[in-house]
């Protein structure tokens, strides 16, 4: 009697097991997915400043980016007269956005800012809103250069109203630029963390890097995604790296990417006599044609 | 002919000689001739406003138009396996079958051409292709190719016609007066002597057998201009294989359609028998077979690599946005064909023309899949460009155009059937003759 009330309960649970994601499914039918906005501010070498509005989703278990959703940005407050603008998202769900010029007297008039995007609900999603607070601030990269030994010291200071203070506790990347926007970090460490006096020195521990054609590298230091100061970056040209000539060894040489008239000479071959041999068949299948033209106006037999 | 079945020579050019259009043939000439005014003004708007009114943009720049241009490459090489091929292989069946398919390649490569410029937003550069080509680029190869194949085509539709010119010029009172002129104008001087012939017969066996490789070049090359591309389904060194293989095929599909249509409308069922549709049946199943073979090789080897970055292209195909046209052109453009063609039953005429018109249809859709999907899986992410960058569907500007190069296509080949004899007279009296004496 007992097993037999325990294999009830067995079934019961089952059941109730089974009928869960049914449920859960019949839920999310109903429910639209909820849309995640995010407003990211971005300052590059302390003059180029914008905006990415950035809409993402959770679909399926997987956060995905949700493109053409349009995004309200506003500055501090809610009012059309503080509208920074309006970006539909593109298909990696990010939008640019631009500070107008007519808002440069309020942008100037605090040190503190906040960001204010929103979405009206569309049919796949509820309205969303995103509130950024930033402070402003600058990175500023010096280098020090002695004998071997090269360093690159960043400060990072953040605006009271008056006057530029150092900014502790920052966490930045510091390092070279590589092509296609990668950064080599400078030491071993991924990230530095500004001191109390807003500093950080990174010594450059890779030694020959290549650069330009006059050994030019870049230094870049930059703050990704901080509460208080957005996202930061400033670049830096410096001589420590090894020219790097452009590959001439083809220059002038008759290969298969040179001009026409530095085409390689068994192509040319090639193709000349392919093209000769089938021409040549072909004007002499035309002066066939004119001799039996002959034949026939002659009357020979 | 029907086996056994002797008929005179008078029977054989009262039979073959051109006939004016019927009711229905006016139709479908009509018909042929709105379309390719449609394409005229479709072109002429985009002569006007430019490439602008195609669909075509950054990323996908090769659309309807090179898929045409691609498809018209390869039912043209029809002519080589029908005519040079088969000729040099003493294929005597296939004598009245020679004349529909040097047609085919002559107006299709003819399309091929032209559309290759209404591709170009500045036609008038077209020249400048001429004045500064570079030998080195496989669109130079592929411009000299078209013109050399287009002049041996031409010449190998005009030896052989030139004892049929005779005929048609003894049968004044059946032609037109513009006509009669045009037929003096082309082969008055045929007097028909022994040396003529033999001249001829040269000639002929001499473009046979030249024909033969220009023929593989200028698929080759064509399917070059995709293979020396990197890019996901284009990078294969098996493609020259694989496109000679689907022309072959797509070229006797269209043989077997205007094989039906030509027996069908000028009642050629003496000449055009059921043992030749059971002959070319059997071609047309073994290129059947031979392409899907290759299309095997070329989808199912990289989908057990998938490598990452052909792995959206070929999601795109399989089960993506592009699967319902990749299923159909596998199905219908070879393995329907090749079912029903296995079957005796499905190599008599209607069934082959069921066939032939599935094989046409279904190529046209797979020249379309080799280059579009591949424009928009690059390696490179495509970034900051609008979003309709992102698909293609041609335009109706682009569509007309098309349509209208089919239609043009069809038209050439219904005019010379209007002028000319189809079917080679002269060559049906000689067989015939050989075939009398022999019994």
């Amino acid at each position: 009697m007992k097993s037999k009330n325990i294999n009830n309960i067995g079934r019961a649970i089952l059941l109730l097991v089974m009928a869960m994601p049914l449920g859960a499914a019949a839920q999310q039918d109903s429910v639209k997915p909820k849309l995640l906005l995010n407003v990211g501010y971005y300052m590059n070498n302390n003059q180029m400043m914008y905006l990415l509005a950035n809409t993402k989703a959770k679909i399926s278990g997987k956060f995905k980016q949700v493109p053409g959703i349009a995004v309200t940005v506003y500055l501090d407050k809610e009012s059309p007269d503080q509208l920074i603008g309006k970006t539909i998202t593109n298909e990696e769900g990010l939008g640019k956005l631009i500070i107008p010029a007519s808002l440069k007297s309020v942008w100037d008039a605090s040190a503190q800012h906040q960001f204010i995007g929103s979405t009206e609900a569309t049919k796949e999603y509820e309205s969303a809103t995103a509130e950024t607070d930033i402070t402003k601030s600058k990175i500023t990269v010096d280098t020090i250069s002695d004998g071997e030994t090269r360093k690159i010291a960043v400060s990072v200071s953040a605006y009271n109203g008056k006057d530029w203070i150092p900014a502790p506790d920052v966490e930045l990347k510091v390092g070279v630029a590589r092509i296609g926007g990668s950064l080599l970090t400078a030491g071993d460490e991924a990230t530095y963390t500004t001191d109390s006096t807003g500093k950080v020195s990174a010594e450059l521990l890779k030694k020959n890097l290549p650069g330009d054609e006059k050994g030019n590298l870049i230094l870049v230091a930059r703050v990704d995604e901080n509460d208080t100061y957005g996202n930061l970056k400033v670049e830096k040209s410096v001589p420590w790296g090894i020219a790097v000539k452009p590959n001439e060894h083809f220059f002038d040489q008759r290969t298969l990417w040179s001009t026409r008239f530095k085409t390689p000479i068994w192509l040319l071959a090639m193709a000349y006599s392919i093209v000769l041999g089938v021409w040549g068949t072909i004007i002499y299948l035309v002066f066939q044609i004119i001799k039996i033209k002959k034949l026939g106006t002659s009357g020979e037999l | 002919m029907e086996k056994n079945t002797i008929l005179s020579s008078e029977q054989i050019t009262q039979d073959l000689l051109p006939k004016k259009f019927g009711k229905i043939g006016l139709i479908w000439t009509t018909t042929l001739v709105i379309i390719c005014l449609i394409g005229a003004y479709a072109y002429f708007r985009q002569l006007k406003y430019g490439l602008a009114v195609t669909n075509m943009r950054d990323y996908v720049s090769w659309g309807i138009y090179i898929s045409n241009f691609v498809f018209f490459v390869a039912i043209s090489l029809v002519g080589s396996l029908i005519t040079a091929i088969f000729r040099i292989a003493k294929v005597k069946w296939a004598t009245p079958l020679t004349r529909i398919a040097e047609i085919i390649a002559v107006s299709a490569i003819v399309f091929a051409s032209l559309i290759i410029i209404v591709d170009m937003g500045r036609p008038e550069r077209f020249m400048n292709l001429f004045l500064h080509g570079r030998i080195q680029s496989p669109i130079m190869w592929d411009v000299i190719v078209i013109a050399t194949y287009f002049c041996i085509s031409l010449l190998l539709l005009y030896l052989p016609l030139l004892p049929d010119l005779k005929i048609l010029i003894r049968f004044k009172e059946k032609t037109t007066n513009s006509l009669y002129k045009l037929y003096r104008f082309q082969g008055s001087f045929w007097k028909g002597t022994r040396e003529q012939f033999k001249i001829s017969e040269k000639s002929i066996n001499v473009l046979c057998i030249t024909i033969i490789p220009v023929a593989f070049c200028i698929h080759t090359v064509t399917s070059w201009l995709f293979a020396t591309t990197y890019r996901p389904g284009w990078d294969s060194t098996n493609f020259g294989a694989y496109f000679i293989s689907g022309a072959f095929l797509v070229g006797a599909g269209g043989v077997v359609v205007a094989m039906y249509v030509f027996r069908k409308y000028y009642k050629l069922e003496k000449y055009i028998t059921e043992l030749h549709f059971e002959n070319m049946g059997r071609i047309v199943v073994l290129l059947a077979l031979l392409y899907l073979y290759f299309n095997v090789n070329e989808y199912l080897v990289p989908a057990f690599k998938m490598k990452k970055s052909e792995e959206a292209h070929l999601a795109s195909l399989f089960t993506g946005d592009f699967a319902p046209m990749f299923w159909f052109a596998i199905l219908v453009g070879m393995i329907l064909p090749i079912i029903i063609l296995l079957f005796k039953k499905g190599r008599k005429p209607f069934p082959m023309f069921i066939a032939g018109v599935m094989i046409v249809v279904g190529a046209w859709f797979k020249r379309y899949l080799i280059v579009t999907p591949t424009l928009l899986h690059p390696f490179l992410p495509m970034q900051e460009v609008p979003a309709n960058f992102h698909h293609y569907f041609p335009s109706w500007e682009e569509w007309a155009i098309a349509m209208g190069s089919l239609a043009g296509a069809l038209l050439v080949i219904t005019f010379f059937a209007r002028i000319y004899p189809i079917i080679p007279i002269q060559e049906t009296i000689t067989e015939q003759h050989e075939e009398q004496e022999h019994q």
